[in-house]
């Protein structure tokens, strides 16, 4: 299987960032979906379910702890890995307490993000 | 004849001593009586016996008369036989008033009930003490205490009766009910003042943890702003910087892919510096977080040479590592104590130089030395450069980079961590900055 059948869910309230992941993201080929309303990410997930999710976690007026916590509760969502993406300075103890699958920390490197995708997309 | 006349002599003659005796013997009941004997001596076979009158019965009746308690003696028909004169006085009626007259008499009205069946109790050999109120002097009333028993006088059965003036007594049990009753008032006082007191320094108290509380949630709400504030557009500069860097370097433009290279390193920079206020905000709040785990040191070690290698293109980057420990800790601060050592040898001395990482393991400590071959600090300054804000100072002061945050910042987490950080240098020769550790002697850290 190559990277163009494996989707990638990107959620960040900041279009600029949300714009450059998905470039990043797709030098290695992936196919990416974004969306810049936190709320939608349920509909959008479940409609077309991704093989990651790379959430932000602090999005205008929603949290991302508690999406990631709800993305775990749904049967159809639980097993699809989440990745935090924030430049919070707890993020490793976030990514424990919400049971996250990794954390990438803002501003991040182009072959750093690249390499935890691939690893986590590969591991599953 | 002769012998009739002297019988009849003989018989005036005894008569005559029997007269002298019994005349003798009247004397005597009388003196008993007018109270002049004291004592009979009685001759018996073989020994004198001193029989006592006067003293005894005068003393006790002296001893009842001047008593200050009360003392009557009544009959069956509670007919006031005996009365001392303490008793007149305390119902204030003249003693020959008293004697001869029955008891109720003197016994106010709401009391003889009660009294005549105590006596009642006392005749049947009962215990029988009683207090009530008499009505003395003016009619003020007295509180006694009424003690009867019952007395055998010339064969005959009385009632003794002893009346104690408890007025005294009364008065100090007043006076003691009263001081406790002001005791338990200013008690009561003291504790409402002191509950009061306790209930607004509780308040001032919450109030005041309320608003540093406040005071430190804006502080924090300021550091997590700022954090999220200055990383989101360098994350987006640092992200396209890096897209346009590969895409350059994908056509084949080396040029620019170095020049954005360069910017990249720019972005590094900045992101540290940001970095560092931030920490520096967190220190002064107390707010630093640290994650500690117990990691393996020459791993972490290896890991900071090549990134910081990576950058450091125009120094030779060497290091010497001791046998590999373990350390309880945070990994990722200590990382930036490393990289900060690595930084500034690298910003403070010339290019083409060596820069040296080397550990020791001493004991249950490891060193870490970072030495350069640069500027150095001179001596009257090294004690300084641990403060926070401290910068290079002299003539070169301006041709470096920094707000002099990061050794302050690695001071702060290495002190955190139970270790000593230090240098060693001479000015224009060059600098070892070092830090040791404890090491942690397992896995799991309690």
């Amino acid at each position: 299987m190559n990277n163009a059948q494996k989707k990638i869910f990107v959620a960040d309230d900041d279009a600029d960032i949300l714009e450059v992941i998905e470039m990043i993201l797709k030098t290695d080929g992936y196919t990416v979906d974004v969306t810049k309303n936190a709320k939608e990410i349920f509909t959008q997930v479940q409609e077309n379910l991704p093989d990651l999710i790379l959430l932000d976690i602090w999005m205008s007026g929603v949290d991302g702890r508690e999406i990631c916590e709800q993305l775990k509760k749904n049967e159809l969502t639980k097993n699809i890995p989440v990745l935090f993406i924030s430049a919070n300075s707890n993020i490793v103890d976030i990514t424990n307490e919400y049971s996250a699958d990794g954390y990438v920390r803002k501003p991040f490197d182009m072959a750093a993000l690249l390499k935890k995708v691939k690893d986590i997309i590969n591991r599953n | 004849m002769v012998n009739t006349d002297k019988e009849y002599n003989k018989l005036l003659l005894e008569i005559k001593e029997l007269k002298s005796q019994v005349s003798e013997a009247n004397e005597i009941i009388d003196a008993i009586r007018r109270g002049e004997v004291d004592a009979f001596i009685v001759k018996n076979e073989d020994d004198h016996e001193i029989y006592t009158l006067k003293s005894a019965d005068k003393t006790f009746r002296i001893f009842i008369e001047k008593m200050s308690e009360g003392a009557i003696t009544i009959n069956r028909d509670g007919i006031i036989l005996y009365c001392n004169s303490s008793f007149a006085h305390l119902i204030n009626i003249p003693l020959s008033k008293v004697i001869g007259c029955p008891l109720s008499q003197f016994i106010p009205d709401v009391y003889k009930d009660f009294v005549a069946n105590l006596l009642e109790k006392a005749w049947n050999e009962e215990e029988c003490k009683a207090e009530i109120i008499f009505r003395g002097e003016k009619n003020l009333p007295i509180p006694v205490l009424l003690s009867a028993s019952t007395l055998e006088i010339d064969g005959g059965l009385s009632l003794s009766i002893l009346i104690t003036d408890l007025s005294i007594q009364k008065k100090s049990e007043e006076q003691l009910l009263q001081k406790n009753k002001e005791l338990e008032d200013a008690q009561l006082v003291t504790k409402s003042l002191n509950d009061g007191l306790e209930r607004t320094v509780k308040e001032r108290t919450e109030a005041l943890v309320k608003e540093q509380k406040r005071a430190m949630e804006k502080k924090d709400e300021f550091i997590t702003i700022a954090s999220h504030e200055l990383k989101t557009p360098v994350t987006s500069i640092k992200g396209y910087i890096q897209v346009l860097r590969f895409n350059f370097e994908k056509d084949g433009n080396a040029m620019a892919a170095q020049v954005l290279g360069k910017v990249d390193t720019q972005i590094n920079k900045l992101t540290t510096l940001i970095s560092d206020l931030l920490d520096v905000k967190k220190i002064e709040t107390g707010k630093l977080n640290y994650r500690e785990e117990v990691f393996d040191y020459n791993e972490l070690v290896k890991e900071v040479i090549e990134e910081t290698g990576r950058v450091l293109t125009k120094h030779t980057v060497k290091h010497q590592l001791d046998e590999t420990v373990l350390i309880y800790g945070d990994r990722n601060k200590i990382g930036q104590v490393i990289t900060n050592f690595i930084d500034n040898a690298g910003k403070y001395s010339p290019q083409n130089t060596d820069i040296i990482i080397e550990t020791f393991k001493e004991g249950n400590k490891v060193k870490l030395a970072v030495s350069d071959s640069g500027i150095g600090i001179p001596k009257s300054q090294q004690h300084m450069i641990f403060d926070r804000f401290y910068r290079v100072s002299g003539a070169k002061e301006n041709t470096y980079s920094g707000l002099g945050l990061g050794l302050y910042i690695s001071f702060e987490i290495i002190k955190r961590h139970q270790g000593n950080i230090g240098v060693e240098s001479e000015e224009g020769k060059g600098s070892t900055f070092y830090f040791e550790l404890p090491i942690s002697n397992s896995l799991s850290h309690e």
